[in-house]
């Protein structure tokens, strides 16, 4: 019980915290960035020339084959072999929006292909252009069926950015760390405190995708 | 002039052939009723007239533009060609004045006020003037048909094409779906070609039937001649299946 007291002292707490805003900081910003280019891949996939739609497929299965941990490594490790210089954060936040725009796109991918061919013919036979179809029409509606394979990858994004731990991203995965490592005592009180802050920060997001799947058309 | 001309038609899906030497001219404001059995080619056929299908070979003049040149431009005829399906395909995400006003909006830049006016105007003349703000999820079928009946028009197109448009409706919804079409019929200017099943609608309202079958046009008739004295043994029997069901 003692345990617990000293480890969740006030200079410890604001420590976890600050590693809750970096894991934060990386998450949402790999996050954007990894919705719109997955979105445009996802897009392009349907383009009506063949060899653009069958490379960006091919990459996107490449990248979605490889372990994050090893694109992890590439952005960080390798990248200044190429002469390429990234921070620890930018190092993560690329690593992260390349792997997650490659499991998002197969997502918007796939949320397109659930909409009904009848969806497009109808636009097209209206007069419609392929884009206007595809942004008035059947991205909407694929969206609002994308929902839950989205926010299920948005969950796992917030979790696996604790794999950049490894390059000493210091987040909040890497601050507990650094907690226990100073008192072997504080290894389950630390645990237990990270178990709670992503569950927190997790069922918050789902809580947001439950309330917009009930609000959208 | 006419508004839709076949000349030597060849359409392909893979190796099948689904349509073999097709010729047909219909005029401007002609009403022309297409039928033949399942699996003959008829929603091949008017689906090539906007631009759902190509063809493989001969000339397709729509509006004064070829379809089966790779070059013409689809959307310039689709502008001038609306098109109602068996199965509505309304915009789901969008209520139901929404899913009349988004292509003049979009394709004609019709202005919102004048766009919102004629979008009334249409509804009420599909007796729907109360259902602008409702979803297609909320509406019958018969209604949804209306609908998107209302939402061709609102193109003011010069053509028409109705894909078994009561098909999928109960018996009772399609009298008032029949009823809409009847009256753009009555306007001299709209071509109009329809895939139906429905006999009755055929005689009181084609001016010409065509029968078609595997893939060809057997026979193409004023619908008076058609039906009191069909020329084909295989459009007599198939006249007698649907006649006597
Ligand atoms: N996309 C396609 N790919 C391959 N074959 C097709 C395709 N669409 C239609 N066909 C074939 O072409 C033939 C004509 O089909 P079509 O849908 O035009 O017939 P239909 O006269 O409209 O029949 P129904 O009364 O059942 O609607 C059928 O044998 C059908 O199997
Ligand atoms: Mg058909």
């Amino acid at each position: 019980m003692k345990n617990f007291v000293d480890a969740y002292s006030w200079i410890n707490i604001t420590y976890l915290f600050k590693g809750l805003l970096i894991t934060l900081e990386v998450s949402i910003i790999s996050l954007l960035l990894s919705f719109i280019i997955g979105s445009f891949l996802g897009v392009i996939r349907y383009s009506r020339i063949k060899w653009v739609s069958g490379t960006v497929g091919f990459i996107i299965d490449i990248i979605r084959n490889l372990p994050l941990l090893l694109i992890i490594f590439f952005t960080y490790f390798a990248l200044p072999k190429l002469q390429i210089h990234l921070s620890i954060m930018q190092a993560a936040i690329s690593a992260l929006t390349v792997f997650e725009s490659a499991m998002i796109a197969e997502i918007v991918r796939s949320g397109i292909n659930s909409v009904p061919i009848g969806q497009t013919e109808g636009a097209r036979a209206n007069g419609l252009t392929s884009i206007q179809t595809m942004w008035h029409i059947i991205l909407p509606q694929a969206y609002k069926k994308m929902i839950p394979p989205l926010v299920s990858q948005f969950i796992s994004l917030i979790k696996d950015t604790s794999l950049a731990t490894i390059i000493v991203l210091p987040d909040l995965m890497y601050h507990a760390q650094i907690i226990y490592g100073q008192n072997n005592n504080y290894i389950i009180p630390m645990f237990l405190a990270i178990s709670i802050m992503y569950f927190v920060v997790n069922y918050a997001l789902s809580l947001i995708a439950r309330w917009l799947d009930r609000r959208l058309v | 002039m006419a508004m839709i001309e076949f000349k030597n038609v060849e359409k392909y899906y893979g190796d099948f052939h689904a349509l073999t030497n097709i010729n047909l001219k219909i005029e401007s404001g002609e009403t022309v009723v297409l039928i033949g059995p399942s699996g003959s080619g008829k929603s091949t056929l008017i689906r090539t007239v906007n631009g759902l299908e190509t063809v493989e070979g001969g000339e397709l003049i729509v509006n004064d533009q070829d379809l089966a040149n790779k070059k013409t431009d689809m959307n310039r005829i689709r502008k001038n060609v609306g098109m109602v399906f068996q199965h509505f395909n309304l915009y789901e995400n969008k209520t139901v004045l929404e899913n009349i006003m988004l292509a003049p909006r979009l394709v004609l830049k019709r202005n919102k006020s004048e766009n919102e006016k004629i979008a009334q105007a249409l509804l009420a003349k599909v007796g729907l003037a109360d259902k602008g703000n409702s979803y297609p999820k909320q509406l019958s079928g018969g209604q949804k048909q209306r609908v998107a009946i209302a939402r061709s028009l609102a193109m003011k197109p010069k053509a028409l094409l109705f894909d078994e448009p009561t098909s999928a409706l109960d018996p009772e919804m399609i009298g008032d779906v029949l009823n809409v079409m009847k009256d753009i019929a009555k306007d001299s200017d709209m071509t109009m070609l329809v895939v139906t099943h429905e006999m009755g609608f055929a005689k009181q309202v084609a001016d010409r039937v065509i029968f078609m079958d595997s893939g060809k046009i057997l026979e193409d008739a004023p619908s008076a001649q058609f039906f009191d004295n069909p020329k084909e043994p295989r459009a007599k029997q198939f006249l007698s299946q649907v006649l006597n069901h």
